[in-house]
């Protein structure tokens, strides 16, 4: 999970995780829609008294967004005014309409007639408010345009109306067709929700400059939460090429242009994109701030950290330790702690790649508090949980930690930041083997409403997180037994996750696992070596467990333990500890499987006291289960019987279906066993129990389809039957086996030999 | 069509008839002229200039006028004056209709010619940040539709498709610009401006290699233009030498590329002196003087820069060259501030110049304005993508300003563009060493010195690298080619790190004991100021030890742990005068 952290650290769009609309700044300049808005203000002050009280609110509340916005079309702008007045939107309609239609000498006039406003006793604009400063900053740029300028603008403002009267023309004709009111007003909603669409950025050519703002950030923004919504990688960077090519100035193009490179694993051009970006960067910082010195040097270490996160996304991680060296050495240089402290991130992100020393993340953790700096902060104290995890902390400890960086969260409401709380909730509780837990921790993230201000209760993000928690609930659905519910998500993220998205991967291993285990239970062990290949390509570690288990599947002992052996060495080496007490439970499953049942013990007993270090619960009662299966075939039952009371309850509590069909099946066989050496009538009761007990085992291994266990089930129950002298039952139990055992191929393991 | 008959003339490729070629020449700038092309008259004319004279027999005639040609005769006297006195819209007006090839070429030049100055005009009074890049010359979909449609008809002559061609890469269509650019080489092979503007077009030797191409004598200047555009020096220079072969020693345009040819691989001392012959030639040449102002620039000759700024301020200063040149001569008296504001001028002259952008930023880089330095070099990238000059540039700001890692990349790019200059090579090596991967530092200075190293600093420097990394032997061998180096070159330049090489020398020669060898070096410190004393120091030393050893001495004699190749070019240290190096090594 260590990626959705690098990829959160830092962007300059964005400030402790929320990307901002404006950070460019570049001075306005007179357009026809401006113009458009400022008939409309004047309309508004001329018709000011005949306004109800409620138009007059409504169309308060409009001119903010209306002002502050990207430009849009005329007929736009009309509706929008006419929801809130309509006897206003026709006035400025017609106002345009006169001057578009007439001389140039009328908007001069226009604008000569505006800086009226100002003045008088009581004047209608107040110089500083928000449309006073609209006002004099429109009347200014046209004060200083030339006249062949002031000849432009007009003709602008001629095609910006002629180009309007040719759509409503159109529109007109469409109208008639569908006349229905509702459907009318939906639209026209949707019109102003998404005012920058696909066909519509590429029909108009050159954007104006709040539209390519905008643009600009609303891309940025959905490739980092969401990044099917966003325009594919090959389209985006044909539109930014297009508007460098008609701005080469527009720095930040350049930065989504390396952002879109990261998308497609481009090395070269995204490295070259940010490079630019921070040349560019370097100047309109020089110019723009007053102490020049700090804003240009500013960008300069952060050019520097950028490399750095560069390149270690692309995993070249000597170089991004010289990178950030630099970044390091010039944000000391200036002391610049909020930088430095960025740097410590990353050198701890560096740091974790080759060893899992805490010692810096801890440091960074503290001194990020320290600057006030939630967001790194809290991604800081996310990743150390996750180190923890994976060292053996006891839950009550993470969870504590957790819950206070949520505190940090709620506080400064950084709602990604929720998300990854959560999915990581839901990956340590399936950690620990607390599958309830974990259920319950994705459902919640699943049902919770997005927080950020943009898209309130529409749909949630599709960030990591949620194709995390997604897999997980897949995951545990499978393990239930409800196979068409995991299908069932698996679909719903593939259409969420397209393949060539990057969080892709994810749900693709989960799926072949879930594949693969099916085809294992059904015992079609050729169809599951086929996943194999599949999951090594996206996990090797996984692929190379997941073969030896195929291999122990088709009785091919020797090649299973030979890359059992090799396996465990590697991940003692990287201290996969999980895999580490899998690794040893197959390798025990392969000794008893050979009759060296003594051997197994030892082996049995390092997994034990492994996962108990780890905290590894059903790790812990699997193993458990797997020594008493051991002790029963040493012939010691009751023994057996003992330690399985404390690994019944977890598995029967948060275990999958498989699992608890095992454990069940293990109980009665040693009840069975241990019931030898009792006397009649209470071997009788002993012996009824036990059916009970294969009854409950039966139905959990039908719930997955396990059919080889089910007739082991089937004969042991028969057998029990005649024991007890009751004909009936065993003969409708031997029907049953005989019926399963037909449709099975028989296989060399003795029947009683195994548990599983 | 008048095309088809020039053709057979020039089937091949030799210069035997230089009469003929001559000839060609003078036909071909009259009818550039004709059609307001002048560029390529003036470099045909140029060229007929450099042969001898023909008789008044031979003299191309007239061409012969057609029908056509007879009846719009009138509308393209009036509109060609109009078009001379660049009022390109009424030539336009005055011309439409006409069909002769001759008035019809005109008719559209004109008209892309309008667009594009209105295009220029508008640059200025643009409406907003945005708008700047917007501006477009309205005219060239028009002109592109209608052209398409007559090369369709193939009825388009060797002009008519260069002026196709040009609409095409106006509108960035490279790949068919190519395509059309190398039909108009074939109809019309002497047509010079459709060759230069595919030189512009090509990017690689791949690319070159690809196209077909008229199998002429004008296809032997293309590839000596292009081999230049491509940084291929040693084939340039042999075409333009083939070329002065078959006759054409007089022509200037072959002298000025041969002086920019030599520049480029920086071979300054011949560029300097072709220039100089150039300038007695054609005194008021005003074009490559930028070249030339260079690499007096580069050789610190302030009289003669500031002669030639003098000279071509008085015959024009509102040249683009004339600005660079007197930008260099302000550089070269470190007054900064005014090179850079003439550097402006000439980029307020013509935009798409691009050396001045890359000069603007070196001035920049010497005010210490380092942002200002990257913007113009970015702007320089922008212009021309293959520019190793401003990647350079750019890599030396970041180094100046600390960030050896951050630099690597443009260095890294300046290279790619200049495999073999050793100079990118050296500041990638000095990088690496900043970020203390010495094994990288060293391929980069040892490539370096393979590729011919320039400044002659870069055995230094790896000398000292093995110095550091305890690699005596090594850093001995490469003090020891160091100094072979520099006194092979004939030159008695004062070398710094000369006096280092002999005292490491000679203190290594003293740790293995050969007394001989050491003494020698030890001898030569003693020339050099900074190392007197040292050497002095040693060579009592050198002969305390001799005089108490001298029976042992005599045993280790040869330098044994050198390969006999080395101890053999080991000379220099043995040797007294470095008169004598000089002779010995090859």
């Amino acid at each position: 999970m260590a990626s959705v952290h690098e990829s959160l650290y830092f962007n300059p769009m964005m400030t402790n995780g929320v990307v901002h609309a404006n950070v460019f700044g570049i001075k306005d300049c007179v357009t026809p829609y401006k113009m458009a808005l400022l008939v409309l203000l004047s309309e508004l002050g001329r018709a000011g008294a005949q306004l109800s009280l409620l138009e007059r609110r409504r169309l308060n509340r409009l001119l903010l967004p209306l002002l502050q916005g990207p430009d849009m079309t005329l007929s736009r702008l009309h509706k929008a005014i006419e929801e809130s007045c309509l006897n206003l939107a026709n006035s400025v309609q017609i106002r345009i309409k006169l001057m578009a239609e007439g001389e140039l000498k009328d908007m001069e006039q226009f604008f000569d007639d505006l800086s009226d406003s100002f003045t008088g006793t009581e004047p209608e604009v107040h110089k500083t408010s928000v449309v006073g400063l609209f006002l004099r900053h429109m009347i200014l740029a046209y004060n200083k345009l030339s006249f062949s300028q002031v000849y432009k603008l007009y003709t602008a403002l001629q095609q910006y109306y002629q180009n309007d009267e040719k759509k409503t023309e159109i529109d007109e004709t469409d109208m008639e067709l569908t006349n229905t009111e509702e459907l009318e007003g939906k639209m026209e909603k949707e019109e102003l929700d998404v005012p920058l669409r696909e066909e519509e950025i590429s029909c108009s050519g050159p954007l104006s400059q709040k539209q390519a703002e905008y643009f600009l950030s609303q891309q940025a923004s959905l490739l980092k939460n969401d990044e099917t919504k966003a325009l594919t990688p090959a389209f985006l960077q044909k539109e930014l090429n297009n508007l460098l090519k008609f701005n080469p100035d527009f720095a930040e193009a350049h930065y989504l242009s390396y952002l879109n490179s990261l998308r497609v694993q481009d090395v070269f051009s995204s490295t070259h994109s940010l490079l630019h970006y921070f040349d560019r960067l370097i100047l309109t910082g020089a110019e723009s701030k007053s102490n020049g010195d700090e804003g240009y040097g500013r960008s300069l270490r952060y050019a520097a950290l950028n490399l750095a996160a560069l390149h270690c996304r692309f995993g070249h991680y000597q170089q991004a330790e010289l990178a950030l060296q630099e970044a390091i050495r010039i944000a000391q240089e200036s002391n610049d702690h909020v930088c430095l402290q960025h740097c410590l991130s990353w050198l701890y992100i560096l740091e974790q790649k080759r060893s899992d020393s805490c010692v810096l993340l801890e440091h960074s953790v503290k001194k990020a508090v320290h600057f006030g700096l939630p967001y790194l902060a809290s991604l800081g104290i996310q990743s150390l949980v996750q180190q923890r995890a994976f060292a053996g902390k006891t839950a009550n400890k993470l969870m504590d930690a957790l819950k206070d960086s949520d505190l940090l969260h709620w506080k400064h409401s950084l709602s990604e930041l929720i998300d990854i709380s959560i999915a990581q909730k839901t990956a340590i509780w399936r950690l620990y083997g607390r599958s309830t837990m974990a259920l319950q921790q994705a459902q919640m993230l699943l049902s919770m409403n997005s927080l950020e201000a943009v898209n309130v209760g529409v749909q949630q993000n599709n960030t990591e997180s949620f194709a995390v928690v997604l897999c997980h609930l897949a995951e545990l659905h499978a393990e239930q037994g409800c196979f068409a519910a995991a299908s069932e998500i698996l679909k719903h993220l593939k259409e969420r996750f397209p393949p060539s998205s990057q969080h892709a991967r994810l749900w693709m291993l989960f799926d072949q696992k879930i594949q693969f285990d099916r085809a294992m239970n059904d015992g079609k062990y050729h169809v599951a070596d086929s996943f194999v290949a599949g999951i090594t390509a996206l996990n090797s570690i996984e692929g190379v467990y997941r073969k030896a288990i195929v291999l122990k599947a088709q009785n091919q002992m020797s090649e299973a333990h030979k890359l059992l052996q090799k396996l465990l060495i590697h991940c003692q080496n990287i201290k996969n500890t999980e895999m580490v007490i899998s690794v040893l439970l197959s390798i025990a499953e392969l000794y008893w499987r050979s009759s060296c049942h003594t051997i197994a013990l030892p082996v049995l007993l390092q997994a034990l006291a492994l996962s108990r270090e780890y905290c590894l619960q059903y790790l812990a009662s699997e193993t458990v289960l797997n020594l008493a299966f051991s002790q029963l075939i040493l012939g010691i039952p009751e023994q057996a019987l003992n330690i399985l009371h404390t690994a019944i309850e977890p598995i029967l509590a948060h275990g999958a279906v498989l699992d608890k069909g095992c454990a069940m099946f293990l109980v009665a066989k040693c009840q069975v066993a241990s019931a030898a050496s009792y006397s009649q009538p209470k071997k009788a009761e002993a012996l009824e129990s036990a059916i009970l007990n294969l009854n409950e085992a039966k139905t959990y291994f039908a719930k997955v389809d396990c059919k080889e266990q089910l007739r082991d089930v089937l004969y042991f129950q028969a057998r029990l039957f005649h024991t007890l002298g009751k004909i009936q039952e065993r003969n409708k139990c031997a029907m049953l086996f005989r019926q399963v055992h037909q449709e099975l191929p028989a296989h060399g393991v003795p029947l009683i030999n195994a548990f599983k | 069509m008048a095309t088809t008959v020039v053709v057979p003339g020039l089937g091949s490729c030799d210069f035997s008839d230089l009469r003929e070629i001559k000839k060609q020449l003078l036909s071909v700038a009259e009818r550039s002229r004709e059609r307001g092309l002048q560029h390529s008259g003036k470099w045909a004319s140029e060229l007929a200039f450099a042969l001898d004279p023909l008789p008044l027999s031979e003299l191309p005639a007239a061409p012969v006028l057609t029908e056509e040609d007879a009846r719009d005769l009138d509308a393209y006297t009036l509109a060609k004056s109009y078009f001379d006195l660049k009022e390109y819209d009424r030539a336009a007006y005055f011309l439409r209709g006409c069909k002769s090839q001759k008035a019809y070429f005109l008719y559209m030049y004109s008209r892309y010619l309008s667009g594009e100055k209105k295009k220029d005009d508008e640059t200025v009074d643009s409406l907003g940040p945005l708008e700047k890049g917007q501006v477009k010359n309205e005219a060239l979909r028009e002109l592109r539709v209608e052209l398409s449609k007559k090369h369709k008809a193939q009825e388009l002559d060797g002009f008519g498709l260069y002026l196709y061609g040009v609409v095409l890469r106006k509108l960035d269509l490279v790949k068919e610009a190519i395509d059309v650019f190398v039909e108009a080489a074939h109809v019309l092979p002497l047509h010079w401006g459709a060759w230069l503007e595919l030189c512009n077009l090509i990017t690689d030797k791949e690319m070159l290699k690809c196209l077909s191409l008229p199998d002429t004598w004008m296809k032997e200047f293309f590839l000596a233009h292009i081999y230049t555009e491509l940084q291929l020096i040693e084939e340039a220079l042999q075409k333009y030498q083939s070329l002065i072969d078959a006759g054409f020693s007089k022509s200037t345009y072959i002298i000025s590329q041969i002086a920019v040819a030599y520049h480029n691989i920086r071979d300054i001392d011949k560029a300097l002196s072709i220039f100089n012959e150039l300038r007695k030639q054609d005194p008021y040449r005003i074009e490559n003087m930028d070249t030339f102002s260079n690499l007096l620039y580069v050789r610190s000759m302030k009289p003669e820069l500031s002669y030639l700024a003098h000279n071509l301020c008085e015959i024009d200063k509102y040249r683009v060259e004339t600005c660079c040149v007197i930008g260099n001569y302000y550089s070269l008296r470190s007054q900064h501030e005014k090179a850079a504001l003439y550097f402006q001028r000439a980029l307020k002259l013509n935009p798409r110049y691009l050396g001045a952008w890359t000069l603007m930023g070196h001035e920049y880089m010497e005010m210490k304005n380092t942002s200002a330095a990257i913007q113009a070099y970015r702007h320089a990238i922008e212009v021309n993508k293959r520019d190793y000059r401003a990647w350079y540039g750019l890599g030396q700001t970041y180094e100046i300003l600390k960030m050896p890692f951050y630099c690597l990349y443009y260095y890294r790019r300046a290279h790619q563009l200049r495999p073999n200059d050793s100079r990118m090579l050296v500041a990638l090596g000095e990088c690496y060493e900043k970020l203390n991967q010495l094994v990288e530092a060293k391929k980069c200075y040892w490539r370096a010195y393979a590729v011919g190293d320039v400044e002659k600093m870069a055995l230094v420097k790896l000398a000292k690298l093995h110095e550091q990394l305890n690699e005596s032997e090594q850093a001995a061998q490469c003090y020891i080619k160091y100094i072979q180096d520099i006194y092979s070159c004939g030159e008695i330049v004062e070398h710094l790190e000369v006096s280092t090489a002999f005292r490491y020398l000679a203190q290594y020669y003293f740790k293995c004991k050969l007394w001989d060898e050491a003494s020698a070096c030890a001898q030569k410190c003693c020339a050099f100021n900074d190392t007197r004393e040292e050497g002095k120091a040693l060579l009592r030393q050198i002969l305390q030890l001799r005089n108490q050893g001298e029976t042992s001495s005599t045993e280790i004699s040869a330098p044994f742990f050198l390969p006999a190749s080395l101890s053999s070019n080991n000379t220099p240290t043995r040797r007294v005068s470095p008169l004598n190096l000089s002779s010995v090594t090859p």
